[in-house]
């Protein structure tokens, strides 16, 4: 390439992927291209087959179509168009200059020729949205395991170090063992470890064998250790314990002194540590003003796990876990105010609580199913509880529903007949406002009390739903009424007509969506799943869902969900409240192309659903 | 009515009778491209000269860049950059200008084997250039330099092409605006930073794209309607 032309490849260098290859490749790209000037309004060309081009855009704007006037994307200057080289061009698929733009263009056989060692960049020109989206996916994986590397056996090993004699009994060992809550115990000589008996030593070469429990801790002990350095990372933990099929591994300080001992259970619980620390202490909190103060920590604690590299799924977890101690605590100290309840009852959360899927600032959406046998008058009690619980939620960073989805709310605060009717009439005479504000209460889970109480209820809504088309039809009006956006244009978020949004709502354009199609899938099948990604996992491969489809979900699902945090993590970190909507301009090019991916995801999976309960007809 | 492109043939005919072997005999054996054929399908190379100066007598080449056009496009493979040697001592304001230094001149190849190789890639092509008359009145008098006579050489200058459109408007214009920077922004065009001989024939290349984009053309005019002079 003559180096006059490095402005050329300059160009093509900055922009995501071609980012990542080396000179000589881009080289072999500048000197591949064909530049072009198409008028604004004038096709751009894009011939099928082995004649197809990838365009790369150097300055204008250009509009992609597939049928007549139906708007799927615009790319402007530094973006790639890489729709003719796809596996999966449409017949219909045309691109229009909105501006006059001058494109660089290269024949995508050549290209492809030209990139044959970089995968990604290969997967990017070939792939489909779904392919390029489950690569992304499993490179943030990648990445996000790594913290694991980033922690050292001797930070997070137990001390101090619980030890016994050679001279111990099994019995004695067992003791010590239950005393201390530990699962193993390093055996020493004279300050010499010789040994190391665990839980597992003790069942199977013990019990199991029927062996005396005042033997010898020496004849079940594992003599030949295998330990780690104190330096060693939890990744090299972990594969030490896979590759030997070992729990636990005592580490050594760099001076060859034995530390501790580190398990399999203190790897897993590396991302969980203050969240379970957390949890304790809002279960010993003595007042209310005790809750709201532990409360205080959830965002920090958000920011934490974030770091550390836990996605919604391990987040969600921990969130949920500490708003449901809280609730409990809560309901502990209500009734602890208000004395026993006259009947039984179950308070129950829907929504993200149910889902395990709340994050630090989720607002409150919960009720109280009420045993059959309450009597009139039953209900003050009920009430005071719920307006206890209901404001302490609420001091407590769980604000107030705005749809009044609360159990302070008489409709929602009702003895299971109530509710069972509820449920009855949504799938049987389904209304589409009403169903609007209830598919909330299709993701339910008990966070105290009787848990019969809504099983029973759940049984029959999983029994009838499967078999009320119509229902299901309403229900998949309403998901559909969330859309993905179509991509990005510049530095808009570009909705459907062509039109501009300054900022991509991730919730309600991203997850809500996969959220509403999971909920279907699980009623269609009734599938007592109910986080998103159990419901998507439990319906891949039953006749509403694919098992390609809930794996493209998945990955959808998960990459919209992990960037929902890190944003919230930087806001977090920034003192700021976190919230759900990004500038696209804090979206690196990368980002949107992964983003863009995922809405394409969505979008296919709605246009099924839509075909399947033919909403159009309701 | 004979059209120059007409006499431009029968003149590059006697001419090649008159050559002697050598290059500019093999580029004037290559027949010039069929003034008929519609702009789209005759094979163009942009070209950009950096000198010392205006005046082809007097001054002298120190860069050549081209580029070809084909079927609406440019071909970058097809880009060449070439530093001619110089035993001249060059003007320090020349070095400024066109930031190419004495090293650069001293190790440049010759003004032979530079336009030898420029009359290869011209052959069967129309010279496309931004105010051509530099172009040919160098190229010109590099060859009667080299071999004794001139060639003659189908051209079309973007310049030109743009001076005509407001010529047919009515609009008054400064000659500022004919610059090939200028001209550009008007078309949207992006604003190269480098200013070497290849990325100006790039520039020019693109800017003529865009002149034939706005022609509003229901189909490929022919050459004839571009070529200079007619």
């Amino acid at each position: 390439m003559e180096i006059e032309l490095q402005e050329i490849r300059d160009f093509i260098a900055a922009i995501p992927p071609f980012d990542r290859l080396p000179e000589d490749v881009l080289d072999g790209i500048t000197q591949a291209l064909r530049i072009q000037y198409v008028r604004r309004g004038a096709n751009v060309p894009g011939e099928r087959g082995n004649k197809s081009m990838l365009h790369i855009l150097r300055q204008g704007a250009i509009a992609m179509y597939s049928g007549k006037d139906n708007l799927i994307g615009m790319l402007g200057e530094g973006d790639i168009c890489t729709s003719f080289c796809a596996a999966d061009v449409m017949p219909d698929f045309y691109v229009r200059a909105t501006e006059d733009t001058l494109l660089y263009s290269v024949p995508c056989d050549q290209l492809s020729g030209l990139v044959d060692n970089d995968e990604s960049v290969l997967h990017f020109i070939r792939h489909s949205a779904a392919q390029r989206l489950k690569q992304a996916v499993a490179r943030m994986q990648e990445q996000s395991s790594s913290n694991l590397l980033h922690t050292y056996a001797g930070d997070i090993c137990r001390t101090p170090l619980i030890t016994a004699r050679p001279d111990n009994s099994i019995r004695e060992c067992a003791r010590l063992m239950s005393d201390k809550g530990v699962s193993s115990l390093v055996i020493l000589e004279d300050a010499e470890p010789v040994g190391l008996v665990t839980d597992r030593d003790i069942r199977k070469r013990c019990v199991a064998q029927g062996l005396n429990v005042d033997t010898a801790v020496t004849e079940i002990m594992t003599r030949d250790i295998i330990s780690l350095r104190a330096s060693d990372s939890l990744f090299d933990a972990l594969l030490v314990m896979t590759r030997n099929q070992v729990h636990h591994l005592p580490v050594f300080s760099d001076e060859g002194d034995i530390i501790g001992v580190i398990t399999t259970t203190d790897i897993m619980r590396q991302e969980g540590v203050s969240a379970v620390h957390l949890t304790s202490t809002i279960r010993k909190a003595e007042s209310l003003d005790e809750l709201v103060e532990a409360s205080r920590m959830l965002p920090r604690i958000q920011l934490q796990l974030v770091n550390m590299g836990a996605d919604l799924h391990h987040l969600g977890y921990a969130i949920t876990a500490i708003s449901g101690a809280i609730t409990r605590r809560l309901i502990e100290m209500a009734e602890e105010k208000l004395g026993p309840p006259p009947v039984p009852y179950a308070w129950i959360a829907a929504g993200s609580q149910a889902r395990r899927e709340q994050t630090s600032h989720s607002d409150q959406d919960n009720g109280i199913i009420i045993s059959d046998k309450m009597q009139p008058g039953d209900d003050a009690w009920f009430e005071s509880l719920a307006h206890f619980v209901n404001d302490g939620l609420n001091a407590c960073g769980f604000v107030y529903c705005p749809g009044d989805v609360m159990a302070s709310n008489p409709k929602w605060r009702q003895p299971a007949s109530v509710w069972q009717e509820y449920f009855d009439q949504w799938i049987e005479e389904p209304e589409p406002m009403a169903l609007m504000l209830s598919s909330i209460f299709f993701d339910l889970r008990v966070i105290h009390g009787k848990e019969k109480l809504l099983k029973k209820i759940r049984k029959k809504v999983l029994h009838k739903a499967p078999n009320n088309q119509l229902f299901l039809a309403h229900m998949t009006r309403n998901a559909l009424g969330h859309r993905p956006p179509l991509g990005f244009f510049r530095d808009f978020v570009l909705v459907h007509d062509g039109q501009h949004d300054e900022t991509l709502d991730l919730k309600h354009s991203g997850l809500v969506p996969i959220i509403d199609m999971a909920r279907i899938y699980a009623l269609a099948e009734g599938l007592s799943a109910v986080s998103t990604e159990d419901r998507l996992r439990a319906a891949a491969g039953t006749p509403s869902l694919s098992q390609g489809g809930s794996a493209n979900l998945l990955d959808a699902f998960e990459f919209i969900s992990n960037l929902r945090l890190e944003h919230q993590a930087a806001q977090i970190e920034a003192g700021d409240s976190p919230d759900n909507f990004m500038s696209p301009k804090q979206l690196s090019k990368l980002e949107r192309e992964h983003l863009k991916d995922a809405f394409k995801v969505v979008q296919t999976m709605q246009a099924t659903l839509e075909m399947r309960y033919q909403t159009g007809r309701i | 009515m004979l059209t120059w492109l007409f006499n431009a043939d029968q003149k590059r005919r006697k001419l090649l009778a008159q050559a002697p072997d050598g290059p500019l005999r093999d580029f004037l054996a290559t027949e010039f491209p069929d003034r008929k054929s519609p702009i789209s399908k005759v094979p163009l190379l942009a070209m950009d000269f950096e000198t010392t100066g205006l005046d082809a007598k007097q001054d002298h080449l120190l860069s050549v860049g081209h580029v070809e056009l084909l079927d609406g496009g440019i071909i970058l493979g097809s880009a060449r950059h070439q530093i001619i040697h110089s035993d001249q001592e060059i003007r320090d304001e020349n070095i400024s200008i066109h930031r190419i230094t004495h090293d650069q001149v001293a190790n440049g190849i010759s003004l032979g084997k530079a336009v030898e190789s420029i009359l290869k890639q011209l052959a069967g092509k129309v010279l496309l250039a931004h105010h051509a008359k530099v172009e040919i009145g160098f190229l010109q008098q590099a060859c009667k330099h080299l071999y004794g006579m001139a060639p003659v050489l189908p051209a079309i200058d973007t310049m030109q092409i743009a001076r005509k459109r407001m010529d047919r408007l009515q609009q008054p214009y400064k000659a500022n605006e004919l610059r090939l920077f200028n001209l550009r922004k008007q078309y949207g065009l992006p604003a190269y930073q480098a200013h070497n001989a290849l990325m100006d024939a790039i520039a020019t290349a693109e800017l003529f794209l865009a002149q034939l984009a706005h022609g509003n053309y229901h189909k490929s005019p022919p050459l004839k309607n571009f070529l200079l002079g007619a």
